[in-house]
């Protein structure tokens, strides 16, 4: 049980021999993203926003040498912000927009805000995501779906946003068809009676075999890219659920961390890895219909006790290829980054912020799971745990006991390679169903390596 | 008489099972129990193979959506019938999800990962 305030004791966070943890910064309010300014001082961006429908005031704050927070810039009432990257002296946030819609922000070293996109369909489960700047100079950043598996049902209402936007919905990258299949639930809008709900419409709309949604730029479950000093919006990639971390590797191919399903909703499945994916242009990733490069379909994917899915499209844009890595079932693996020096070693690797299951809400499961960083051989899939709470058992401090991490959210290097910060949510306590995120409880944390190449 | 001290018997062994298990920690992770160094090739393909095919609920063979397995004294043998057939909520993986030859080295690392610890090391 997690009584406030949060305790904080590198000594109980494990690393291999030869690292060491340290603090940076505490008392941050739901942290997502690390970023660095032209000294290389560390800034971090607040959410302004949790999961438990908390509200507070996004913010990009500058970490001090003392730990202290100073305030570069402070955001409007349509958080999260999810990520930060900094780029030739600006900085670029992903605005999660459950009130107004997704944006990307282009934040002056002066705290200016600026627009650069908007409307992005962000009003759902999962929303704008981890800005990067790839070798051509643009922002490439993901946009999660408004739905577990392109139904949305009564567990959107769960997460607050369905009585606010009523009619949101997923929209597709490309023109598709459906197969009509359609999923009764209870009328949660009007509160009694039931409804039928088809993939890709509004909550109580059926949808008929044959039929045509038209695909959109924006669209939902996709990576796209936008100039720095914005226009020029191009799909990379979609069929993605919630791309929420993404990465160049030393050699320029672009990564990114996938959340997938949930045992939840009108559609759920179960058993179901998040996932690493090497990111092509113009590739279809799978979403609504497969996970990896397996159907939805199949029944290892078939939750306890429910129905197998049945697919929702009657004609697949491509082939999913495989995923780099599969990742812990619910292990929300959310940002990471590339290791590109040999002082801090495993150069080529993925380390991956592990933020730690929501169980039961996302699906039950017999042990905690997550809330660690991992690395990732992304030649051969293989994964290795880097920070990890000491104790017989994995979890977050706040329920295995001790000082160490609660929600491993960001991992990012910093730009001489020789420090990895990992950005700590803070606690988020699941009581049922219901998330209650605890403000002032996040925290920055730095690794570093005593010497040596690895 | 003979069924109280079959059952005693039962209860003492089991017992010491459980506390014997007790004494050794189910995680293998690096920052733990140190790297775990894998010189044969085999084994590296079962490290490949399980990366694929178990780590998403057993991670490194410690509990996750599934129950540990790190602690499992199945011999090598019923843990090759347990990933062909499944058990429970587990699937099954048939010759064309993992190859026989996968198959052996899978169990090769599974059983590699089991003695991935300090104190059990020479257990298995």
């Amino acid at each position: 049980m997690f009584h406030p305030p949060r305790k904080i004791n590198p000594a109980d966070v494990a690393l291999p021999a030869g690292y060491k943890i340290e603090v940076v910064a505490t008392g941050l309010t739901f942290p997502t993203g690390v970023t660095f300014d032209g000294d290389g001082v560390p800034c971090v961006v607040e959410s302004g926003y949790s999961y438990g429908e908390k509200w507070t005031t996004p913010k990009l704050l500058r970490v001090e040498s003392s730990g202290q927070l100073k305030p570069i810039a402070i955001g409007a009432n349509n958080g999260p912000w999810n990520g930060v990257v900094s780029h030739k002296g600006n900085f670029y946030v992903a605005e999660g927009g459950v009130n107004e819609g997704g944006k990307i922000l282009k934040i002056a070293p002066d705290g200016k805000i600026t627009a650069l996109i908007s409307n992005l369909p962000s009003f759902g489960d999962h929303h704008t995501d981890g800005p990067v700047v790839g070798p051509d100079g643009k922002i490439y950043f993901g946009q999660g779906t408004a739905s577990n598996s392109g139904i949305v049902g009564e567990d959107n209402a769960g997460f607050g946003w369905l009585k606010r936007h009523p009619d949101f919905h997923d929209i597709p990258g490309q023109d598709i068809t459906l197969t009509g299949e359609n999923f009764p639930s209870k009328d949660i809008l009007r509160g009694h009676g039931k409804v039928r709900t088809g993939a890709f419409v509004p909550f109580g709309t059926e949808t008929k075999p044959g039929q045509i949604i038209k695909g959109q730029l924006p669209c939902s479950g996709a990576v796209m890219s936008i100039a720095p000093n914005g226009g020029g919006l191009e799909l990379v990639a979609w069929g993605f659920r919630n791309p929420f971390g993404l990465a160049f590797s030393p050699e320029g191919k672009l990564f990114v961390t996938d959340n997938r399903y949930d045992d939840r909703g009108s559609r759920p499945a179960w058993g179901t890895p998040d996932l690493l994916w090497e990111v092509k242009r113009g590739e279809w990733y799978g979403w609504p219909d497969f996970n990896g490069d397996k159907p939805l379909t199949d029944k290892d994917f078939k939750p306890p006790g429910k129905s197998r899915s049945k697919f929702l499209l009657a004609n697949h844009p491509g082939t999913p290829p495989k995923p780099v890595a599969q990742l812990e079932i619910h292990a929300a693996a959310t940002g990471l980054d590339f290791s590109r020096g040999k002082q801090f070693g495993h150069r080529g690797e993925a380390f991956i912020a592990l933020f730690g299951d929501q169980s039961p809400a996302t699906g039950k499961s017999l042990h905690s799971i997550g809330c660690k960083v991992v690395r990732v051989n992304v030649r051969n899939g293989v994964i290795e745990e880097f920070a990890v709470n000491k104790g017989k058992a994995n979890g977050p401090a706040s329920k295995i006991g001790g000082g160490g991490l609660e929600r491993p959210v960001a991992a990012r290097f910093s730009p001489d390679g020789k420090s990895l910060y990992v950005v700590d949510f803070g606690v988020l306590l699941q009581k049922g169903k219901k998330s209650k995120p605890q403000e002032g409880t996040g925290v920055l944390w730095r690794i570093t390596r005593d010497g040596g190449s690895r | 008489m003979k069924t109280i001290k079959f059952l005693a018997a039962t209860v003492l062994t089991l017992g010491a099972f459980c506390v014997f298990l007790g004494c050794h920690s189910l995680r293998r992770g690096e920052p733990l129990v140190g790297p775990m160094k894998i010189s044969d090739a085999k084994i590296a393909r079962g490290q490949e193979v399980f990366m694929q095919q178990c780590h998403q609920c057993h991670p490194h063979g410690e509990g996750g959506l599934g129950p540990a397995m790190n602690q499992s004294p199945a011999p090598r043998f019923l843990v090759k019938t347990q990933i062909r057939a499944g058990v429970g909520a587990m699937p099954s993986f048939t010759k064309a999800e993992i190859s026989p030859e996968d198959l052996e080295a899978l169990a090769d690392y599974v059983l590699a990962l089991r003695r991935h610890d300090p104190i059990s090391r020479d257990r298995f």
